[in-house]
C-alpha cells in the first residue's frame, strides 16, 4: 500500500472534468485507490465519490493506492494533480 | 396564463396562452407532453422472483441512459464547447459508478424494492453530501445527480423516452434542459412551449441556435394542455393556441407561407446595408453569450457586438474563479472573429435575476447588490476580467460596457481600476489598446433623467431597456400578479430613451439600445424616431428589424415617436406601431399584428 499527499492547485478545484481524469485515469489500473479528505474517504474511481469530495482549490488530500500495479497508479495520478489538471492556477 | 383549464373530451375549445416567444418562427402540430416525474417515485415491494427482471431493466434503463449522454455530449462539444460537454461525459461515467450502479443492485437485491426507487434512494444520499458543500459549484453539481437520476428513471418508466418523443411534435414540458433540447432538436420536433425559464436561459439560447420556434415563461401550459392537441406555436408574438378552430388554423397556415417566405427574403436582406428610404444609416449588431453563437453574426448581417454577456462564460466555467488565461483565450478568439467590427465586452453582471450567486441571499435583489456594485467590492473578479479584456485588445476593437451603474463615482473607481491594471500590463510588457472606451448600461431611471451627468465619466451608452422599464414601472415582470403591468412601450420609457438619446448626441458620446425591444421589428420605427441609430439584439431577429429599417423614412419615424410620445399608455403606443406597420410593411405587419383576429378583418 502506498499513501501520497497532494495539494489541489487548479484554481477551479477538482470540479466535473478534473474528476472524471482521475476516475478514468484510475479505472486503468488494477489497484484499488482511495482519497480521504478530512475525515472522509471515498473511492478514487467513483466519479460520484469524487465529487462529493468538493475539494476546492488549496484542499490537501490523502491518496491510497493498493494492489499490483500501486505504483504505476500512484505516479499517474499524483502526475495530473501536479499538472493542476491541465487547467489554470 | 391559461384561460379553459376544462378537460371536456368531445370538442376542446380553442384557447390562447401566453408566454415570451424566444426563438422565432411558426410551428403548428400535436403537442408532446414532456413530463419530468422525480417527483413522485414511490416505492413498491417486488417478489424475489422479480429481482433479476428488475436488475434487467435497470440495466436496460443504464445502457439507453448512456447512449443518450453520449450523443448529448459530442453535440454539446460541437455547439457549446469541451466545457459543457464535460458535464454530461462525468454524467455518463455516473452511470456505472460503483456508488450507483452496484448499490442500487445490491438495494434492489436486498431489500426487494423497484429498480427507480432504488436509484432515487441512492443518488439521494450523495446529494446531500454534495449540498452540504460550504461551494456553490458543489451544490449546483448536485443537479448533475438529480438529471443522472431522471433520465434513469424516465427510461425504466416508459422503455423508451425519446421515441415517444415524435417528429413533427411540439413539445410541451414545466422546463427543458439544454441536454433535452440538443436531442429533441435531433428528432426534428417542430417547436417547444414551457413553463419556465427566461429568454436568456441556456434552453432558449440553444433553441434560437438550433433554429426551433420556442416560448417560455407560459406559466402552466404544461397543465392545461394534453398529449395529441393540436398546437399552433407563434413563436413571433410568444403565444400558443390550443385546439385551434379550423378557421384559426387556416389563417395560422397562410402565416406560416408568409414566415418562410419572408425567411427566405431575410438571406437577401442580410447583405444589404441597414437603411432608411431617406439615407439614414443605423448599426445593427448583435447580443451574444457563447463564443459558439459567433457564426451568427455573418449568417444574420450583425455588424459587430453591441452586447457580451459574460455571465454564461463564467456560470460554464463553473464556478467565479475564472481565471485570466482562460478568459483570455475565450475572448480572443470573439475579438478576432468579430474583427474588424467591435466587440462590446459587459463586465460580469451578477445579482438581480443572474443565476450566480456567491452563497448570498437578499429580500430584494434587483435594488441590491448587483453589476458594478458586486464588482467594485469584489477585485478579485474584477482584476482578472479587465485585464483579459485589455488583453484581448491587440486582436480587435473593444468596448468595455459597466451593468448597473447609478453613482459617477461608480464609473471613475472602475476607470481607476482600468488604469491599475493598465499600468500592471504595460510592467510586464504586455501589449493592449490604450483606448479601450468604457460605457454604462442605462438601465435606471435616475441615470436616464440625468444622463448630461454622466457624459464626462463614460466614453458610451448603451440603453437596457428591460431592466429600465421594469425599474421605471416597478414591475418584477417575472411576478405573475403584475407581470402584465409591464410594457416596454410606456411613454415614460420611450420618454427616457429619447432624453438619453438627445443628451448622448449633444455631447457627441454614441449610444445605443441592447434590450429585448431592439430586436422587435414593430418598436424599431419608434427607436430610430426616439433618436437611437444603433440597436443591438439577438442576431436571429436583425433581418427583420432591417427590413422595417429600410422600408421607412426618418421623418416619418420621427413623428410617429411623437405621436407615441403624446399617447396616453403603452396600450395605445402598440396600436400606434401596428398602424405604422401595416402601412409601411404590410408583409411583416400581417405576421406580427398583435391580435390574430384582426389580421382576418384586413384580408
Amino acid at each position: 500500500m502506498i499513501t501520497r499527499e497532494v495539494t489541489v492547485t487548479n484554481q477551479a478545484g477538482l470540479h466535473t472534468r478534473p474528476a472524471s481524469m482521475i476516475v478514468r485515469t484510475a479505472s486503468k489500473f488494477q489497484s484499488d485507490f482511495y482519497i480521504q479528505k478530512d475525515d472522509y474517504e471515498i473511492n478514487g474511481k467513483s466519479i460520484i465519490g469524487v465529487m462529493t469530495l468538493a475539494a476546492e482549490q488549496g484542499s490537501s488530500l490523502i491518496l491510497v493506492f493498493d494492489g499490483t500495479d500501486e505504483e504505476a497508479a500512484a505516479t499517474a495520478i499524483c502526475g495530473l494533480f501536479e499538472q493542476g489538471f491541465g487547467e489554470a492556477r | 396564463m391559461n384561460v379553459s383549464p376544462e378537460h371536456t373530451h368531445e370538442r376542446k375549445p380553442e384557447h390562447v396562452v401566453q408566454g415570451i416567444g424566444v426563438s422565432p418562427g411558426i410551428a403548428i402540430g400535436p403537442a408532446f407532453l414532456f413530463e419530468r416525474d422525480h417527483h413522485d417515485i414511490e416505492r413498491y415491494e417486488i417478489n424475489p422472483g422479480e429481482v433479476d427482471g428488475e436488475i434487467n431493466r435497470f440495466e436496460s434503463a443504464v445502457q439507453k441512459s448512456e447512449r443518450d449522454l453520449n450523443k448529448i455530449a459530442s453535440i454539446a462539444r460541437e455547439k457549446l464547447g469541451e466545457a459543457s460537454a464535460a458535464i454530461f461525459e462525468a454524467q455518463a461515467l455516473m452511470l456505472r459508478d460503483h456508488a450507483l450502479y452496484d448499490s442500487v443492485v445490491e438495494k434492489i437485491g436486498k431489500e426487494h424494492c423497484n429498480a427507480a426507487y432504488a436509484v432515487a434512494s441512492v443518488l439521494n444520499q450523495h446529494r446531500q453530501n454534495m449540498l452540504a458543500s460550504d461551494s456553490e459549484y458543489f451544490r449546483e453539481r448536485a443537479n448533475d445527480l438529480l438529471d443522472v437520476q431522471e433520465r434513469i428513471v424516465r427510461h425504466l418508466r416508459r422503455g423508451k423516452i425519446l421515441s415517444a418523443v415524435d417528429h413533427d411534435s411540439i413539445v410541451v414540458a414545466e422546463t427543458l434542459t439544454a441536454a433535452d433540447i440538443i436531442l429533441f432538436s435531433r428528432r426534428n420536433i417542430l417547436g417547444c412551449a414551457l413553463d419556465y425559464s427566461g429568454s436568456t436561459s441556456h434552453v432558449s439560447i440553444m433553441a434560437r441556435a438550433l433554429n426551433v420556434p420556442a416560448i417560455v415563461g407560459t406559466h402552466g401550459i404544461s397543465q392545461s394542455v394534453e398529449s395529441g392537441d393540436q398546437l399552433i406555436l407563434d413563436g413571433l408574438h410568444g403565444r400558443v393556441i390550443v385546439n385551434p378552430t379550423p378557421e384559426t388554423l387556416k389563417r395560422y397556415r397562410r402565416r406560416l407561407d408568409r414566415f418562410q417566405h419572408l425567411v427566405s427574403e431575410h438571406k437577401q436582406i442580410v447583405p444589404l446595408p441597414a437603411e432608411t428610404r431617406d439615407g439614414h444609416r443605423i448599426t445593427l449588431r448583435a447580443n451574444l453569450e457563447f463564443a459558439e453563437e459567433l457564426p451568427l453574426l455573418k449568417e444574420y448581417g450583425a455588424q459587430g457586438i453591441g452586447l457580451f454577456r459574460t455571465e454564461i462564460l463564467f456560470l460554464m466555467q463553473g464556478r467565479l474563479a475564472f481565471s485570466e488565461e482562460d478568459q483570455l483565450k475565450t475572448y480572443r478568439r470573439i475579438v478576432e472573429n468579430v474583427a474588424p467590427e467591435t466587440t462590446t465586452f459587459r463586465v460580469l453582471d451578477l445579482g438581480g435575476d443572474k443565476m450566480l450567486p456567491l452563497g448570498h441571499r437578499e429580500q430584494n435583489p434587483f435594488l441590491g447588490w448587483r453589476g458594478i456594485r458586486v464588482l467594485l467590492d469584489k477585485p478579485e473578479i474584477l482584476f482578472p476580467q479587465v485585464r483579459a479584456i485589455l488583453r484581448a485588445s491587440t486582436f480587435g476593437p473593444i468596448r468595455i460596457l459597466l451593468p448597473m451603474v447609478t453613482q459617477i463615482w461608480e464609473v471613475e473607481r472602475f476607470r481607476e481600476a482600468l488604469d491599475q491594471a493598465k499600468a500592471e500590463l504595460r510592467e510586464e510588457g504586455q501589449p493592449f489598446d490604450e483606448d479601450v472606451p468604457v460605457g454604462i448600461m442605462v438601465e435606471v431611471p435616475s441615470v436616464a433623467l440625468m444622463i448630461q451627468r454622466f457624459a464626462a465619466a463614460a466614453d458610451f451608452f448603451s440603453l437596457g431597456s428591460n431592466d429600465l422599464t421594469q425599474y421605471t414601472l416597478a414591475v418584477d415582470r417575472g411576478n405573475d400578479l403584475v407581470a402584465h403591468l409591464y410594457d416596454e412601450l410606456d411613454p415614460s420609457v420611450l420618454l427616457l430613451i429619447k432624453q438619453t438619446a438627445e443628451t448622448a448626441e449633444r455631447h457627441g458620446l454614441p449610444v445605443g439600445i441592447c434590450g429585448e425591444m431592439a430586436g422587435s421589428p414593430r418598436a424599431a420605427p419608434l427607436l430610430v424616431g426616439l433618436g437611437l441609430r444603433d440597436l443591438s439584439a439577438s442576431p436571429v431577429f436583425l433581418p427583420e428589424v432591417k427590413r422595417v429599417i429600410r422600408s421607412m423614412k426618418l421623418d416619418d419615424a420621427v413623428c410617429l415617436a411623437d405621436q407615441a410620445l403624446a399617447a396616453p399608455d403603452a396600450r395605445a403606443v402598440g396600436q400606434l406601431l401596428d398602424e405604422w406597420l401595416r402601412e409601411h410593411a404590410p408583409d411583416l405587419a400581417l405576421l406580427l399584428s398583435g391580435d390574430p383576429g384582426t389580421e382576418e378583418n384586413k384580408q
